[in-house]
């Protein structure tokens, strides 16, 4: 229970840094967007039904803006020298991590949330009635892109060259999310849409074994 | 015979690179050794200062 | 030493073993002809690999657990002979597309997740590069060893299924097996694995080496 009590004060706190500015939610809000749009216009000429590509160009932006969105996580602890506070402060780092981690998927969630509508008018899907399975995929995807992004954050923010590393360590191992978000979107969003349970099933899979690992070695990564 | 030129290139490249590998290793330990034995000659040239 | 020497003649013997079994014993194969000898070396490269990769995560694992240096210079040995023998797998493979299929790179599920896994392991490589104090750089490697490969199964697991959800024309078949052709092809993996320990094994003296230089070093400014 003192894990839970840790991050709940914890997360308060980054959510609370976040959301005084803004600055970090639509800086990678519109990241998106351009990302989006320029993905469009390359593919548009070659492509005969934009829907077939529009999930994939979706979650490409949202990895790419995620890899730049998830840089300042450790960053900046490090940068302003609090990252020995809270771990005095905090016993468990665990817990530390729990925290930057579920602050991550909201922020996350919350960029996707905003990026739909567009999505939806650029590529003419209807996403009202497949809403709620669409919520699911993207939180489950969420989760394992800030579960490895918050962990190469602090593994970034001790190398040099962070800003191309992060986004180079992350990528390659974000296949399995982009892969399977992707698939599970695509269905969702065709002309007989269905939520496929054997992409949810990877996804999960992939949450659970990265959250574990995470679990077991995470405190190693906030040593100094 | 067609394609055994393929063949030829497939296996040259692949038996290259764990050449050039090996290769490249064994030079840096090369290396590694002179400067090691270099080392430990002042080591010993300055062991016998001291005493 | 002379035990170094003599495993290294006997690899050498065994490699050119199993290159004249897979030009002279391996029938040659129906469809695709002459080229398809290359499957010889592409596919249990692939395996010898991913083996590497094991023992750079055991490697990982073990220096998080002990923080015993020997752990980092094996992890980081094995994923470098793992780099080199993906790059055999992603180099062969195109050559052998090529004229048996007229194109250079299909994304197969095969060809696909090794090219992943390269990207993963290459990127494992340049970290290293980006830290300079060498216990961070050992602790900071080992813990993303420990992520890419976990990631691994997850990476040929997703691609396959994928690949089985929308099939293209297989390119690198080794289907239909002939006995003889199964033999070659377990002859050069075992010839490969045993490649591949050599490799490590003599990147791992590189490593202890450098540590000995680094003692000595130290040694030295001590005095």
């Amino acid at each position: 229970m003192r894990l839970l009590a840790n991050t709940t004060a914890l997360l308060g706190k980054e959510l609370q840094t976040e959301f005084r500015s803004r600055e970090l939610l639509i800086t990678t809000m519109f990241f998106v967007l351009t990302v989006i749009t320029l993905f469009s216009i390359t593919f548009d000429a070659a492509v005969s039904d934009p829907r077939n590509v529009g999930p994939g160009l979706l979650w490409l932006a949202i990895l790419f803006s995620s890899s730049l969105m998830l840089q300042p996580c450790f960053l900046k602890e490090r940068t302003n020298d609090t990252l020995s506070a809270l771990r005095l402060s905090i016993g468990d780092p665990f817990a530390i991590f729990l925290a930057k981690l579920v602050a991550n998927v909201c922020l996350l969630l919350v960029t996707e949330l905003l990026a739909l509508p567009i999505f939806a008018v650029f590529f003419n899907v209807k996403i009202m009635r497949v809403f709620p399975q669409l919520m699911l995929v993207f939180l489950l995807g969420s989760i394992g892109i800030a579960v490895t992004g918050t962990a190469l954050s602090a593994i970034s923010s001790q190398a040099r060259m962070r800003e191309l590393l992060l986004p180079m360590l992350l990528l390659p191992l974000l296949v399995p999310i982009l892969l399977a978000s992707t698939e599970a979107t695509a269905a969702l969003l065709g002309d007989s849409p269905a939520l496929r349970w054997d992409w949810m099933a990877i996804l999960a899979a992939f949450d659970v074994v990265f959250l574990t690992a995470l679990w077991l070695f995470g405190e190693y990564l906030l040593e100094e | 015979m067609k394609n055994l030129d393929s063949v030829f290139a497939a296996y040259l490249i692949g038996w290259g690179i764990f050449f050039v590998f090996s290769l490249s290793v064994a030079k840096r330990a090369a290396g590694l050794k002179e400067e090691l034995g270099r080392l430990k000659e002042r080591l010993q040239d300055s062991a016998r200062q001291g005493k | 030493m002379a035990k170094t020497g003599v495993y290294t003649f006997l690899v050498c013997v065994l490699m050119g073993v199993t290159a004249y079994a897979s030009f002279y014993i391996a029938p040659t194969e129906s469809t695709m002809g002459l080229v398809q000898r290359i499957f010889y070396l592409h596919a249990p490269s692939g395996m010898v690999s991913l083996m590497a990769f094991l023992i750079s995560c055991i490697g990982s694992v073990a220096y998080i657990l002990t923080r015993k240096p020997k752990w980092d210079w094996l992890a980081v040995s094995s994923a470098e002979v793992g780099v080199a023998f993906c790059t055999v797998v992603l180099l062969t493979g195109p050559i052998w597309a090529h004229p048996a299929w007229g194109v250079w790179w299909a994304w197969d599920a095969r060809l696909t997740s090794t090219l992943v896994l390269w990207l993963l392991y290459v990127a494992f490589l340049i970290l290293r590069t980006m830290i300079d104090d060498a216990d961070r750089r050992a602790l900071v490697s080992a813990f993303f060893g420990v992520f890419t490969f976990l990631d691994v199964p997850l990476v040929y697991g997703s691609i396959w299924w994928w690949r089985t959800q929308h099939p293209q024309p297989v390119v690198f078949t080794s289907a239909g097996l002939d006995p003889t052709m199964r033999k070659v092809f377990y002859l050069s993996w075992l010839s490969l694995t045993c490649l591949m320990a050599l490799l490590i094994r003599q990147r791992y003296e590189l490593e202890s080496s450098r540590e000995e230089l680094r003692t000595l070093e130290q040694e030295l400014e001590a005095t």
